[in-house]
């Protein structure tokens, strides 16, 4: 069984690795944002489905990662890649002091301290003369959307791979320990507040890797494109969707809900807010945990169904 | 320095933060019967301040005529979003908190684009009362003094239903201790709506109040979420009294950082300093621990 899915993840690698370059401008820049949200939607539920901090900032690294790839683009002579490198490196870097000082709030107070910190980011590179204020900042134009498509399958791959490896790890347990209840973690041993960070430090590094190939394929990075908190909303709803904690959550979340987004981002941008803060309202009335874990029940059931027969022969 | 600067901006942050008061006020009430904190609390602010601004360009409507109604529509809209919504959260999944923020956060967006559609993103002000008066070396804006009255007003109202009512009484008893109440056999669900309700109505209030004061797109809508929230982590989740010292400090923060630095670090104000007192007491100035 895993064999067959570990050669099904290959086979579906490949593909996205084979295609883009042969399809058009439109379904090139469809795949982009997809995995593009996948991977968002991966970097939010490290900390927020596992660890259960549930953060409406994340959106703070991506922006970072962003902004430290125009700079260097565009005050050095180096290659985008290594900006957007760079911007995951500072984006991870920023989390470690940032952790355990946010980390010790919890519930509300985590979530909207995270949403205060974006906001503070936003109006700091809104009046700042490095980030160029509320004009931002121009990349040179031509740029190659194809290497950006690439990076962001490398990292969408990463953080797939990554939260397998953190659901089948000791590391996994122990975070959805401290999700449950953090004092029964703690004096079970857990080292809570250590464990919490590095969800964290995982957790900014995926936005921001990917900020920075954002800024290099949109040609451009100001306050509101990269730290609007409605890029926080899209992960959140593509999680919650897709299942919450869960290792094929944010990937099922976040193809079926680009596609949707995609279609309504540029032409209806109010009906989009509507549709997607409706959708995260319906989801976690009707749905609240998510495809994943509603397919998996189905499975297990269909298995310990088939078993007997098994037997019976 | 000057003094008389230090009064005039001291006059000023007191005044807006008596108006700041009102919104974390409903905020205090919501949280303190359902532990919950409402992320779209701002939105009914910004949406109340929007219509005033909207009647107030289509035939000169004043903002203190709007508040009532405006008081009564939010009312409503927080009671169905609780009867609605958040009562059919389902109770195993995790904590109530955690999820209601999910929920609330959505809820915020929605407000928000059917904002952009109504109100579109324009930047609207209402300048109504654009004069002021001089007492001394100072002078008062008479929009702000007006707006405070009004939402002192409002705060001694809401003190009395919280102190003297039946539904006060429980809203109370409520926030103490949900068992105890259930036991004295009050409707906790009942109450949970009725303050949703109260709580986005003084949230409405608010944005009437602050119509005059600010320009506002529907945008700015979490920006009034995160300034409630400061005022309530300042001055304690559940604490009514805290909550005035808190919106005291916000509204002062927001007029010395407007003065000496500029506008826009007055804009982030409130969560810079929300963010370094939470880091120094993570349960707020006057917060209790709790159990």
């Amino acid at each position: 069984m895993r064999r067959i899915g570990i050669l099904v993840f290959c086979v579906v690698v490949a593909l996205l690795i084979v295609i883009p370059p042969m399809a058009n401008g439109y379904y090139r820049s469809l795949f982009y944002i997809t995995l593009l949200y996948v991977a968002l939607a991966y970097g939010w539920n490290v900390i927020s489905g596992y660890a259960g901090y549930f953060s409406f900032g994340q959106v703070t690294f991506f922006g970072l990662g962003a902004y430290v790839t125009a700079i260097v683009v565009t005050k050095t002579p180096l290659p985008w890649e290594i900006g957007a490198l760079l911007g995951g490196v500072v984006s991870a870097a920023f989390a470690v002091p940032l952790g355990y000082l946010m980390l010790r709030l919890r519930g509300p107070f985590f979530a909207l301290g995270m949403l205060g910190l974006a906001r503070t980011l936003q109006v700091a590179a809104n009046s700042m003369g490095i980030t160029g204020g509320g004009q931002g900042l121009f990349l040179p134009p031509g740029s190659n959307a194809l290497s950006v498509y690439y990076w962001t399958l490398a990292i969408a791959v990463l953080a797939f791979a990554g939260t397998w490896l953190i659901d089948h790890s000791a590391f996994g347990l122990r975070l959805q320990a401290l999700r449950e209840d953090e004092q029964v973690a703690a004096t079970l041993g857990v080292h809570v507040t250590t464990q919490k960070v590095y969800a964290f430090i995982i957790s900014a590094a995926i936005p921001g890797l990917l900020g920075g190939g954002y800024a290099w394929y949109l040609t451009y990075v100001n306050p509101v494109s990269v730290f609007s908190t409605s890029i926080d909303l899209q992960a959140v709803a593509m999680t919650i969707l897709g299942g919450i904690g869960t290792v094929w959550g944010p990937l099922i979340g976040g193809v079926l809900i680009s596609q949707i987004s995609e279609a309504l981002a540029a032409q209806y941008p109010q009906a989009f807010l509507m549709i997607f803060g409706g959708l995260v309202v319906a989801l976690l009335v009707f749905l609240p945990r998510g495809i994943a874990p509603a397919c998996a029940a189905a499975l297990s059931r269909r298995r310990a169904r088939a078993k007997p027969a098994e037997a019976r022969t | 320095m000057h003094p008389a600067l230090i009064g005039q901006l001291t006059i000023d942050g007191l005044l807006v933060g008596g108006i700041y008061a009102l919104s974390a006020l409903g905020l205090n009430v919501i949280f303190g019967v359902m532990r919950i904190v409402n992320l779209a609390h701002g939105q009914f602010v910004i949406m109340a301040a929007l219509i005033c601004a909207a009647l107030f360009d289509w035939g000169h409507v004043s903002p203190f005529a709007v508040l009532p109604v405006a008081f009564v529509g939010a009312l409503i809209a927080g009671a169905l979003v609780q009867r609605a919504f958040l009562r059919r959260l389902p109770e195993d999944l995790a904590s109530a908190e955690t999820t209601s923020l999910l929920l609330t956060f959505g809820v915020s967006y929605f407000m928000l684009g059917l904002g952009f559609a109504i109100f579109t993103g324009n930047f609207h002000s209402v300048p109504y009362l654009t004069g002021s008066w001089s007492i001394g070396p100072f002078s008062i804006a008479q929009a702000r003094l007006i707006a405070f009255v009004t939402a002192a007003i409002i705060a001694l109202l809401l003190a009395v239903v919280l102190r003297y009512t039946a539904v006060g009484r429980s809203i109370r008893a409520t926030s103490q201790s949900l068992q105890g109440a259930m036991a004295c056999g009050i409707d906790v669900e009942n109450v949970r709506t009725v303050s949703f309700a109260i709580g986005s109505g003084l949230a409405a209030a608010c944005g009437c109040l602050l119509s005059t004061i600010f320009s506002y797109n529907p945008q700015t809508g979490d920006d009034f979420t995160l300034s409630a929230f400061a005022v309530i982590a300042l001055g304690g989740l559940g604490n009514y009294a805290g909550t005035l010292l808190g919106a005291a400090i916000v509204g002062l923060a927001i007029s010395f950082t407007g003065y000496y630095v500029s506008a826009q670090a007055a804009q982030a104000a409130p969560f810079v300093l929300f963010i370094l007192i939470l880091l120094v007491r993570p349960v707020g100035l006057l917060g209790r621990r709790a159990a």
